[in-house]
Parts: structure tokens; sequence; C-alpha cells
């Protein structure tokens, strides 16, 4: 009974010193691009949410499909109601793992390969890319850029306005990370 | 063989906390997320697509720096004395046709011109309209219904009659006013169900003798989406009259009031929104359908009907100096 007791004390020491570790970004910022020769089109959301475990390298992003922002409001609207689906999926969620062994309490600037699984209008693919992390006295700031090809996640345009979306956008992220106050 | 079996549990039960303390981690990660998700009352868009129904308006507006330029086409009668298969099927009469422009001031605010034929002996219409987007419905039902504002002033270019029984003789400038307030409830129940209700204020400066110069009445309209693009429109106007003016007006010129039902199918298509709809209401103009509507589904007295409107944005795409690799 003794070592059960000891095993549980060890588990949840483990645990809580895990949770201190963890580093959250809670204005990270995502845009993507679509260009055609007809039209540029670009989206940016400040409101997506990140965590990042650097002992474990886990990282996950998360964003509210309707917090992104069009320059034509017309445009916002008809992303939400006929591409991105936003009531039947209303985030879009990034989780994945820093493939490279970096040891992200030292100051420095890394270039890293992170990869994982994206979940866009409810279709799951596997990604890669290489993303920048600097690390400053426990603050991280990361930035990444990647291609999605709509297609890929079942988002359907239109033939009348196929012209207008291009088949792949890019999309940007940039989140700063502070450490979790407990 | 008890101490074995104690090992055994120890074991297992080791290995259980190890479970435990592994998906701890990986929900753990997850909550943080939640946790750190910014919390507000999210607004309901796109109720509806257009900032009309058939014949009413909906609780959406313009927004800031866009211009709606929007045509409607009432035909005349399908059926009934005046259709059939020589004026093929009321192709061959427009009972009105409205042109108008509407441009977002701001996000909430629209203002608007019309120009519109007028289906009465009241013709030759310009409307000026304001449309106020008040509240919107929020997705966690702090606000659980949208209301917006609508007003509008019609001026009839129509020359002024000399009978004087006509509702038509117009004395001055003033008496070819007439004015519609509207408050718009709607709400949108699901993806695929939003519908309004509209309390409706409807004065017109002159009438003919004992036509009520003001009028109440109540509009509800829904839209339900077939496809994403596509959806099924239908609205109602029930006005409240007043019992002997009514008979006094039906009698004098044999006539009868109904009450306006369209219905339509409406088409989207990124930028235009397109509606092909029946309705028994000959005019177009809030003014005029309310009060005026002397045409009824039961005798053959519906129409063919389309709008076609076209949103142009005058915002300022946005520098795209943050993507140099652009090519």
């Amino acid at each position: 009974m003794k070592k059960l007791l000891f095993i549980l004390y060890a588990t949840l020491i483990g645990y809580s010193a895990q949770a201190q570790g963890i580093l959250i970004s809670r204005n990270a910022s995502l845009s993507f691009f679509s260009s055609t020769p007809v039209e540029d089109i670009e989206a940016k959301s400040n409101q997506a949410t990140s965590v990042l475990d650097p002992k474990t390298r886990d990282i996950i992003f998360k964003v509210s499909n309707t917090t992104f922002e069009f320059p034509k409001k017309l445009m916002q609207e008809h992303f939400n109601e006929e591409y991105i689906e936003s009531d039947k999926f209303p985030y879009s969620e990034f989780k994945g793992k820093i493939k490279d062994e970096v040891d992200l309490s030292k100051n420095g600037t890394y270039t890293v390969t992170v990869a994982g699984t994206l979940n866009l209008h409810g279709v799951t693919k596997p990604y890669e890319t290489k993303a920048t992390l600097i690390v400053n006295n426990g603050s991280i700031s990361a930035k990444a850029t990647f291609r999605v090809k709509i297609a890929d996640h079942d988002i359907k345009v239109p033939s009348i306005v196929f012209k207008h979306i291009a088949e792949s956008v890019d999309v940007r992220v940039a989140a700063d990370y502070q450490p979790k106050k407990s | 063989m008890k101490k074995q079996l104690t090992s055994v549990k120890n074991i297992v039960l080791l290995v259980l906390l190890l479970f435990t303390l592994k998906s701890f981690g990986q929900t753990d990660l997850e909550k943080e997320l939640d946790n750190a998700k910014p919390k507000g009352h999210e607004k309901v868009k796109s109720t509806f697509k257009s900032t009309k129904l058939v014949n009413g308006q909906t609780n959406e507006t313009i927004y800031k720096n866009e211009l709606d330029f929007r045509v409607d086409h009432r035909f005349g009668d399908i059926a009934g004395s005046n259709g059939g298969i020589r004026p093929f099927f009321g192709l061959d009469n427009a009972s009105d046709v409205r042109i108008g422009f509407q441009y977002g001031l701001s996000d909430r605010l629209t203002v608007g011109f019309a120009r519109d034929k007028g289906a009465t002996d009241v013709r030759q219409l310009y409307e000026l309209n304001l449309k106020y987007r008040l509240l919107e419905q929020t997705t966690d039902n702090y606000i659980p219904f949208a209301v917006t504002l609508f007003g509008s002033a019609t001026a009839a270019g129509v020359q002024a009659s000399t009978d004087l029984t006509s509702d038509i003789a117009y004395t001055d400038f003033n008496s070819r006013l007439n004015y519609v307030s509207q408050i718009i409830f709607a709400r949108k129940f699901s993806p695929s169900l939003s519908v309004t209700l509209t309390p409706t204020y409807v004065h017109r400066n002159f009438t003919a003798f004992r036509d009520q110069n003001d009028l109440f009445a109540m509009g509800a309209g829904a839209r339900a989406k077939l496809t994403n693009h596509m959806s099924l429109i239908v609205d109602y106007f029930l006005s409240f009259r007043n019992s002997g003016d009514k008979d006094y007006i039906q009698q004098l010129n044999g006539t009868k009031f109904y009450n306006p039902l369209g219905v339509g199918l409406e088409i989207e298509t990124g930028g235009h929104v397109f509606d092909i709809n029946f309705t028994n209401a000959t005019a177009i103009d809030e003014m005029q359908f309310i009060p005026s509507t002397t045409t009824s589904w039961l005798k053959g007295q519906y129409r063919w009907g389309f709008s076609i409107s076209r949103r142009f944005s005058f915002n300022k795409d946005k520098k795209k100096d943050q993507y140099p690799e652009k090519k």
C-alpha cells in the first residue's frame, strides 16, 4: 500500500511538473493567401490559440473559422457559409510534434521540422513543414508557412468562381508563446 | 501465493497509473488550449443572403463601403381573367419594375435609393430608405434574435388627377409622400432555417376617400436552404384594416383586398443573388403592396417575378507585402 501511495505521488508530481512547463500563445496569428491571375485573396485571424510543451515537443494550434477576416466582408460571408462551412466545422486544428531533438530551454534560434495532422473542414491530413523558433528567456516565438491544397480537405469551389480561388493556398503561422502562469 | 498476487496487483496498478499519466499529459495540453480560447458572444452571421426575401425585408444590411445594385421585376397575371395564353401567362406585361441601389455607410447602417414604376394609379415612385442593424443574434443565445429597423419615404411622380375621388388627386408635393416603418425581428434557427417577423406601419399622406392613411400590418418570412447556394424563400403580410373603411372601398371599386404571399427560389453565385418567385402582389414597394394588393392567388392573379442583386465592394485590398514569396 505504501508502494502504491508512493507511485501515486510520483505520478502527480510528474504531472504537475509537466503542466508547469507548458507554453501558451493566446493571440497566435494565422493567415492564408490565395493568388490567381484574376484575384488575390488574403484572410487573417489573430485569435488562434496554441500550446507548446517544450519537454515532449508536442504542439497544438486551434482557430475558430469565423475569426478569419477578409478585406471584403461578402467574401468572409461566403468563406464561412459555403467553403469552410463554419456551422458544421467551427474549428480548424493542427496537432503535431517538433521532430528535431532541440532543447527549448536554451536561448537561440532553431530551425526545426514540425510534423502532424491538420483537421480542416472535417478532413484530417498529415502535414510536415519547417518552422523557426526563437527562444528568449523562457518565451518562444514561432513562425512557419505551409501550403494547403483545398481539394485535399474536400472544400468545393463552384465553377463560376473557380478562376477567383487558387487550388492551393499558402498558410502563415506566427505565435508568441509565454509560460503558463500557474 | 498471496505475495505473488500482491505483486501482480501492483504491476497492474503501476501500468494503469502510467496509462493515466500519459493520457493526462495529452488531454492536459488540449485542456490548456480550450482554457486559453478567447471568450465572448459570437455573432450569428448570414441569417439571409439578401436584403429582401420575395416582397419583404430581411434583417440583412449592406456591409461598409459595399454597394448593392438590385433589380426587381413582376410580370402580369399568369392565370385568371387577365392571364392565360393571350398575354403569354403574364410575360407580356410588367406589373412593376424596381431598380435600386443600397450602400453601406457602416456595417450597421445602409442607405438606399430606388426608382419604381408602381403598380396601382400611384406611379413613378422615388424611394429613399434607411436600414439600421440594431441587434445581432449571438451563437450562445445571449441575444436570441436579430433586430433591424427599416424606414422608407416614397414620392409619387405621377401627374395629379383632377378627379377628386382618385387616389392621385394630389394638391401639393406633401400629398405625394408615403412612409414605411418596420421593425424586423429575425432568427437563424439552424444553418438551413431562418425566419423573420416584421411589424409594419405604413403611412400615406394622401389616399382615395375612406382608404386608410395609416395602416398596421404584420409580416412573416422564412428561408429554408436546399443546398449551400439555393434556398426556398417565402413571405406573407397580414394587414389590419378598419372593417368599415375596407367594406366601403371594396364595394366602391368592386375589388377586394388580399394579403400578399410570395414564394420563391433564391440562388446565390458568389456576389450575385438571383431569385425567381411567384406572388399575388402586383407592386414591389412596401408602401404599395402592403395596403393596395387586390389580386388573389385563388383567382389565378399570381405572377412570375424575379430579382437580381449584385454586390460591389469598394474596400481597398490590403497590401500584400507580407507575402514576398508570391510569384
